[in-house]
C-alpha cells in the first residue's frame, strides 16, 4: 500500500515534506551551522521588543519556545478527537503496548513515550493543570510504574492521586527510532477541539501530529483548530488512521488534503494503519509495513529529527515571531488610526468653543445696542404719550368744572385740586419711566450671551423724582371782571329807561302822562332784566378766562415735564450703554485672553500627538522589519 | 388515561382548537398528520449513514443515489415520488430502480417517495439529510433516531432541542440514539460488534443521555443492510473464500487493498470482490467468513445472523417497542407541540380555555411516564428485582399495550378476571410502592407501575 502521499505544506501548491532527492547539495546540511544564530537572533530581538512593550506573557512565551527549540529532542504531540486511533498510532509506531492501557480511556492519563537503555514508567504529577510537562518535578511527584504490567499498576497509581489531578505517563522503551531524540506525546482525548493548541504549547511539542480517521471528512472546528495549530507549530501533520478499513481510503486522503488547502493549512496529510502495522511487525512482514503507511511516516519522523535544530527551529521561529509581531503591532495601529481619524483632543475642541464664543460676544454687541436704541425710541414715545393723555384727561376735568362753578367763587377750591392733579400726574409718569427704564436694562442685558453672567448694572438709574413742578410757580387766579353795586346800578337805570318811555307811550295813549305807575313798573323789569344779563355775560367770560388761564398753566408743565422725562430716558440711555459697552470690552479682553491660552494649548497639544504618532509609526516600522527577518526565516526554512 | 384515550381526547382538543382558530393551516397539517402513520425520521451529521440505515430498516434500496435533502418514504401501492419545492404545490417527478438505489428527477429540497412496503405501512420514514437544522427534523417527525459513530456534545445539543422545559415536550420519548458505524471498533474484527454494544450499554445507563433519549443502540447500517438484502451470489462468493484455507485467506483480509488487489483470492473475480466490500465492508466480510466457516450455510441463515450480529434486529425489536407500538402517544405529543405552541403564540379568545384544557390534558395522560420509566428499566437506570421488572415491563406495556397484554391474560379472559388480575396487581405494587425496603428510585417505579395498573381498573369500570 503506498499510503503515504507527501501533503502540501503550502497553499501555494503541492510540495513534498520529504525533500526531493535530486537537490544537491542537501539545503538542510548546508545551512545547519551557519543560519542557527540568525533565528535566535530575531528571536532574541523580538523577545526584547515584547518587554519594551510591556508584554511580558508573550516574552516569556518565547523565551520558553526558544529554549525548547534548542533541545536536541524533538517532541511529537499526537492528538485528535476521541476514538480516532491516537494511542495505537503511537504503539504501532514504537511497536509497543504503551498507550490507551487503561480501559476506557475516555479521559485517559496522556503519556509521553521518550527512549530509555531499559524500559522504564512513571506516573509524574504536575503541579498545576498549567504547569509546563517539561518541567522537572521532585521525587514524591514521581511515581514509579512496573513497565511490564503497565496497565494494572497505572491503574493502582492514578487511583492514589486525587481526581481530576494534572499527571502524565513518562515511558521509556529502548528503540532505535526514539533513540535520535524523537518524543511521543499521547494527548488526551479532546473532547472541546479548541483546547489543542494550549495544550500543545504546555505539553512542549515541537511538532503537533493531527489524527483523523479515514471515512469521516475533518469537521469545520477541527478545520479551524488546525489553522491556529498551522501557525505556531508548523510541520503540522495530518494522519487519517485505519486506512486499512475503509474501502475508499485515497478519496478521503485526497478529500482531507483539498479541505485543508482550501481552508489555506499548510499541513501535510498521511493515511496509515496502525492494524497493518501491528500485524507486520508481529509477523516480520516488511511488505505489509510498507503497506501500512508507516514506513514512510517514521521516514519523515526522522527527518524531522534532523531538521530540528535547522529548518524546524527556523520555520517555528518564524512563525511564532510573526504572531507575536502582529499582535504586538494591533494596538499600536488602532491607537495610530485612532489618531488618525479625527480624535481630537480637548485642547482642540477648547479652542474651538473658545473661537466661537468670541463670535458669540462680537454678535451679541450689535445686538444689544439695537435693542438699546430701540428700546429708547418705544420708550420716548410712550412716554410723550402718556403724558399727553393724562393732561387731555385732567384739561377735560378742568373744563367741566368751570362749565359748572363761578371760577370767581371756587378758585380756591380749584387751585390746590390743580396741583394736586398735576403732582400726581407728574409723580406716576416718573414712576412709570423708571420702571421701564429698568426693564429695558434687563432687556438689553438679555443680549448678551448666558455665560457671561449678571451684566445688569449694579445700581437703580437715576430718574428724576416727583420733584419736578418745584420750579413752576402756582396758578394765579385769572383777573376776573367783578359786577360792582355802581355798575349794577347803572345798567338797571340804562334798561329801566327804555321801559319807562315803552310804557309811558302806551299809556299815555289812554290818557296818562309819560311816567305813570306802570310805566315805571315796566321800568323797574326791564331795568332788572338788563342788570340780569350782565351778570351772565360776566360770569360766562370768567369762566371762559379761567379755562384759558388753565391751558396755559397745564401745557407749560407738560412741556416741562416731557422734557425731563426725556432727559431723563437719555441720560438712562447714556448710563446703559456705557455700562455695556463696559461690560462688553471686559468679557471680550476675557475671551481673548482664554483664546489665546486654548491656542497655546492646542499647539502643544498637537505637537505632542505629532511627536507620539512618529513614535507609533517608528514602532511599527521596526516591528514591520522584524516581521520582514520573520518572514524569511520561514522562507529560508521552506528553500 | 392511557394509549387509545390519550388519542382520542387529543383529537377532540385539536378539533375543537381547529374550529376556534378557523382552519389554521399548522393545525390542519397537525390533524392530517394526527390520522396518519409514525413518522420516524432518521437523522444525523454528514456521513453517518442514515441512507443506508433507511435502506435496511426498509430492506430494499429506496435511499435516492443523489440524496436529495429531505426524503419522506411512505407505503403506496407503486413507486411514485413527487418534488416537494420551497414555494408552491409538490409535483410529482420521474423515478426510475437502478442497481444501487433510486434515481430521482428532483431539484427541491425536499421529495416524497412511495414505495410499496410492509415496512412502511405503519411507519413513514424520514431522511433528514446532512444539513437539516434540529428544529425542522423534530418539528416533521412524530420520533427520530440520531446516528452518530459516537456520543458528544453536538448529539447531546441536538437531544436537548428536542426536550422542552414545560408542556407536551417535557418528556424526551421521541428520540433514540443509533451508534453508527459499529463494525469499525476492535480493528474491524468481528468481536468490534459486541464492543461497540457494550459501549452502547454503557452509554446508555449514563444519566446525562438517559435523561435526553429513550435508548442507545449500536448498529452497523452496512452490514444490516447487506444482510436484510443478500443475494445468493454473494453468499456463494464468501462461501468460496470461506472454503479456503485460513491461512490462505486471512492475509487478503487485512486490509481493504489486500482484499481488492488484482489476483488476490483467486476464487473470486476481482470485480465481484470490489462489489462485497462496497455491499458488506471490511468488517462484514470477516464477519460473514466468520459466520459461513461455523456453519450458517444457506443465504436465509447467514442473513438472519448477519442481521442479528450488526444490530439491525436489536434495533428494529426496540424502535417497534419503542416507537411503533407507542404510536398514540407519540402522535398525541407532536400534535400537542404544534398546539401548545399555537396557543400560546397566537393568542384568541378561547386561546386560554384551550390551554387550560391542554394542561389538563397533559396532566392526566400517563403514557409519557411510563415510557420513560420503560426506558429506564430497560437500560439500568432504574434497578428492580428481576421477577418484578418483568411484570413492570408487561404491565407498563412493554410487551403490547393492550389490556390482556399488560396483564398477561388470554384474549378470551372476561371481565371479571381481568378485573380481579388488575385488582391484585394493583394490591402487589401499591405494597411496593410504599415499601420501606425499596430505595426512592424503586418507589417511584412502583407508582407509576401502580398508575398503570389503576388506569386499567379504572378503563375497566367504565367497560362494565
Amino acid at each position: 500500500m503506498t499510503s503515504w502521499e507527501a501533503g502540501t505544506t503550502a497553499q501555494t501548491g503541492p510540495a513534498s515534506l520529504i525533500p526531493h532527492p535530486r537537490q544537491a547539495p542537501d539545503p538542510l546540511r548546508g545551512a545547519a551551522v551557519s543560519a542557527d544564530p540568525w533565528w535566535m537572533d530575531t528571536m532574541d530581538a523580538v523577545i526584547r521588543t515584547c518587554q519594551a512593550h510591556g508584554r511580558a506573557d508573550l516574552a516569556e512565551r518565547l523565551a520558553r519556545r526558544r529554549a525548547r527549540l534548542l533541545h536536541p529532542q524533538l517532541r511529537v504531540l499526537v492528538t485528535g478527537p476521541p476514538q480516532q486511533g491516537r494511542s495505537r498510532l503511537i504503539n504501532a509506531l514504537v511497536n509497543a503496548s504503551v498507550c490507551g492501557v487503561l480501559p476506557d480511556t475516555e479521559a485517559g492519563v496522556p503519556t509521553v513515550v521518550r527512549h530509555a537503555d531499559t524500559p522504564v514508567a512513571h506516573l509524574i504529577r504536575r503541579d498545576t493543570p498549567d504547569a509546563d510537562w517539561t518541567a522537572a518535578v521532585g521525587l514524591q511527584s514521581r511515581i514509579p510504574l512496573v513497565a511490564e504490567r503497565l496497565g494494572a499498576s497505572l491503574a493502582e497509581a492514578a487511583a492514589t492521586l486525587p481526581a481530576g489531578a494534572p499527571a502524565h505517563v513518562d515511558i521509556g522503551v529502548p528503540r532505535s527510532l526514539l533513540a535520535g531524540g524523537l518524543v511521543l506525546i499521547d494527548a488526551p482525548a479532546l473532547s472541546v477541539a479548541a483546547a489543542a493548541p494550549d495544550l500543545a504549547d504546555r505539553a512542549g511539542a515541537d511538532l503537533v501530529v493531527w489524527t483523523c480517521e479515514t471515512g469521516r471528512q475533518l469537521a469545520d472546528d477541527e478545520l479551524a483548530v488546525l489553522s491556529a495549530l498551522s501557525q505556531s507549530f508548523p510541520g503540522l501533520l495530518v494522519v487519517l488512521t485505519k486506512a486499512d478499513y475503509a474501502a475508499d481510503w485515497r478519496r478521503d486522503l485526497a478529500e482531507s488534503r483539498l479541505r485543508l488547502n482550501r481552508a489555506g493549512i499548510p499541513a501535510a496529510v498521511a493515511a496509515v494503519s496502525s492494524s497493518l502495522r501491528l500485524h507486520a511487525v508481529r509477523t516480520g512482514d516488511d511488505a505489509l509495513n510498507r503497506e501500512s503507511g508507516f514506513a514512510d511516516l517514521l521516514v519523515h519522523l526522522r527527518k524531522m529529527v534532523e531538521a530540528k535544530p535547522d529548518r524546524l527551529a527556523r520555520a517555528t521561529a518564524g512563525a511564532l515571531t510573526r504572531i507575536v509581531l502582529q499582535e504586538l503591532a494591533v494596538p499600536l495601529r488602532a491607537e495610530l488610526d485612532n489618531q488618525g481619524d479625527g480624535g481630537s483632543s480637548d485642547a482642540a475642541a477648547h479652542l474651538q468653543a473658545t473661537h466661537r464664543r468670541l463670535d458669540d460676544l462680537r454678535k451679541c454687541t450689535v445686538r444689544w445696542q439695537n435693542r438699546l436704541s430701540d428700546e429708547v425710541g418705544d420708550l420716548m414715545s410712550d412716554i410723550e404719550h402718556d403724558l399727553r393723555e393724562r393732561v387731555k384727561a385732567l384739561l377735560a376735568e378742568a373744563d367741566e368744572f368751570f362749565t359748572e362753578n363761578d371760577p370767581a367763587k371756587s378758585w380756591d377750591e380749584f387751585e390746590p385740586w390743580l396741583r394736586d392733579s398735576l403732582q400726581e400726574m407728574a409723580t406716576t409718569s416718573m414712576t412709570w419711566l423708571a420702571e421701564r427704564t429698568e426693564w429695558m436694562a434687563r432687556r438689553t442685558a438679555d443680549m448678551f450671551p448666558p455665560e457671561a453672567g449678571d451684566v445688569l448694572p449694579p445700581t437703580a438709574l437715576a430718574v428724576t423724582d416727583g420733584g419736578v413742578l418745584q420750579g413752576v410757580s402756582a396758578l394765579d387766579a385769572p383777573p376776573v371782571a367783578t359786577f360792582t353795586p355802581g355798575q349794577k346800578l347803572f345798567i338797571g337805570l340804562r334798561g329801566s329807561y327804555g321801559g319807562v318811555v315803552m310804557f309811558g307811550l302806551a299809556t299815555s295813549l289812554a290818557g296818562m302822562s309819560l311816567i305813570n305807575p306802570i310805566s315805571i313798573g315796566g321800568g323797574a323789569l326791564f331795568g332788572g332784566k338788563s342788570v340780569r344779563d350782565e351778570s351772565k355775560t360776566l360770569l360766562k367770560r370768567r369762566q371762559t378766562e379761567a379755562r384759558n388761564a388753565v391751558r396755559q398753566h397745564v401745557d407749560d408743565i407738560f412741556t416741562k415735564l416731557n422734557k425731563d422725562a426725556r432727559d431723563s430716558v437719555r441720560r438712562a440711555q447714556r448710563a446703559l450703554r456705557d455700562h455695556f459697552t463696559a461690560v462688553t470690552e471686559d468679557l471680550q479682553e476675557e475671551t481673548m485672553e482664554s483664546l489665546r491660552n486654548a491656542k497655546a494649548a492646542a499647539d502643544r497639544d498637537a505637537a505632542v500627538r505629532e511627536a507620539h504618532g512618529r513614535r507609533l509609526r517608528e514602532e511599527l516600522t521596526r516591528l514591520a522589519e522584524l516581521h520582514t527577518q520573520a518572514q524569511a526565516l520561514t522562507d529560508r526554512a521552506r528553500a | 388515561m392511557i394509549g387509545e384515550d390519550l388519542e382520542g381526547r387529543t383529537h377532540d382538543l385539536l378539533q375543537r382548537a381547529a374550529q376556534a382558530y378557523r382552519g389554521h393551516p399548522r393545525l390542519r397539517l397537525a390533524l392530517e398528520r394526527f390520522a396518519g402513520p409514525l413518522r420516524l425520521a432518521v437523522a444525523g451529521a454528514a456521513r453517518t449513514g442514515k441512507s443506508t440505515l433507511v435502506n435496511a430498516l426498509v430492506g430494499e434500496d429506496v435511499a435516492p443515489v443523489e440524496q436529495a435533502g429531505f426524503v419522506t418514504y411512505r407505503d403506496g401501492t407503486e413507486l411514485r415520488a413527487w418534488s416537494h419545492p420551497e414555494h408552491g404545490r409538490p409535483y410529482e417527478v420521474p423515478v426510475a430502480r437502478t442497481a444501487h438505489g433510486l434515481r430521482l428527477d428532483s431539484a427541491a429540497p425536499r421529495a416524497v417517495v412511495q414505495w410499496p412496503s410492509r415496512v412502511l405501512r405503519k411507519t413513514e420514514l424520514i431522511d433528514t439529510g446532512s444539513s437539516a437544522p434540529a428544529g425542522q427534523v423534530l418539528t416533521e417527525a412524530d420520533a427520530v433516531l440520531w446516528l452518530t459513530p459516537r456520543i458528544g456534545e453536538p448529539d447531546l445539543d441536538f437531544l436537548r432541542a428536542g426536550r422542552g422545559l414545560r408542556g407536551p415536550s417535557v418528556s424526551p420519548v421521541h428520540a433514540m440514539v443509533v451508534l453508527t458505524k459499529a463494525d469499525m471498533h476492535g480493528d474491524g474484527l468481528p468481536d468490534g460488534l459486541l464492543e461497540a454494544r457494550r459501549i452502547a450499554r454503557r452509554r446508555r445507563k449514563e444519566p446525562a443521555i438517559g435523561a435526553l433519549c429513550q435508548d442507545v443502540v449500536a448498529v452497523s447500517p452496512l452490514i444490516g443492510h447487506a444482510a436484510r438484502t443478500l443475494r445468493d451470489d454473494e453468499v456463494r462468493a464468501l462461501s468460496a473464500i470461506a472454503a479456503l484455507p485460513r491461512t490462505e485467506s486471512d492475509p487478503f483480509l487485512l486490509s481493504t487493498d489486500r482484499f481488492t488487489a488484482a489476483g488476490a483470492l483467486p476464487v473470486v473475480d476481482a470485480r465481484a470482490r470490489l462489489e462485497l466490500l462496497q455491499r458488506f465492508g471490511l468488517g462484514g466480510i470477516r464477519l460473514a467468513l466468520a459466520l459461513l466457516r461455523t456453519g450458517s450455510a444457506t443465504t436465509s441463515a447467514l442473513g438472519e445472523r448477519l442481521q442479528d450480529y450488526s444490530g439491525l434486529k436489536d434495533l428494529q425489536a426496540t424502535v417497534a417497542e419503542l416507537f411503533v407500538a407507542r404510536r398514540p402517544a407519540l402522535k398525541a405529543r407532536s400534535a400537542l407541540i404544534v398546539l401548545d405552541h399555537l396557543l400560546r403564540t397566537e393568542r384568541l379568545p378561547p386561546s386560554g380555555h384551550l390551554l387550560a384544557e391542554l394542561e389538563l390534558l397533559l396532566a392526566g395522560a400517563h403514557d409519557f411516564a411510563e415510557m420513560r420509566l420503560l426506558s429506564a428499566l430497560r437500560s439500568g437506570r432504574v434497578t428492580v428485582p428481576a421477577d418484578k421488572a418483568k411484570e413492570a415491563v408487561r404491565l407498563l406495556g412493554g410487551a403490547g399495550t393492550s389490556l390482556g397484554e399488560r396483564l398477561g391474560l388470554p384474549t378470551e379472559a372476561t371481565v371479571d378476571d381481568i378485573w380481579a388480575v388488575a385488582e391484585d396487581c394493583a394490591e402487589r405494587w401499591r405494597r411496593e410502592a410504599g415499601s420501606g425496603e425499596r430505595t426512592p428510585a424503586q418507589r417511584r417505579a412502583a407508582a407509576v407501575v401502580l398508575r398503570s395498573c389503576e388506569a386499567m381498573l379504572a378503563g375497566d369500570e367504565s367497560m362494565q
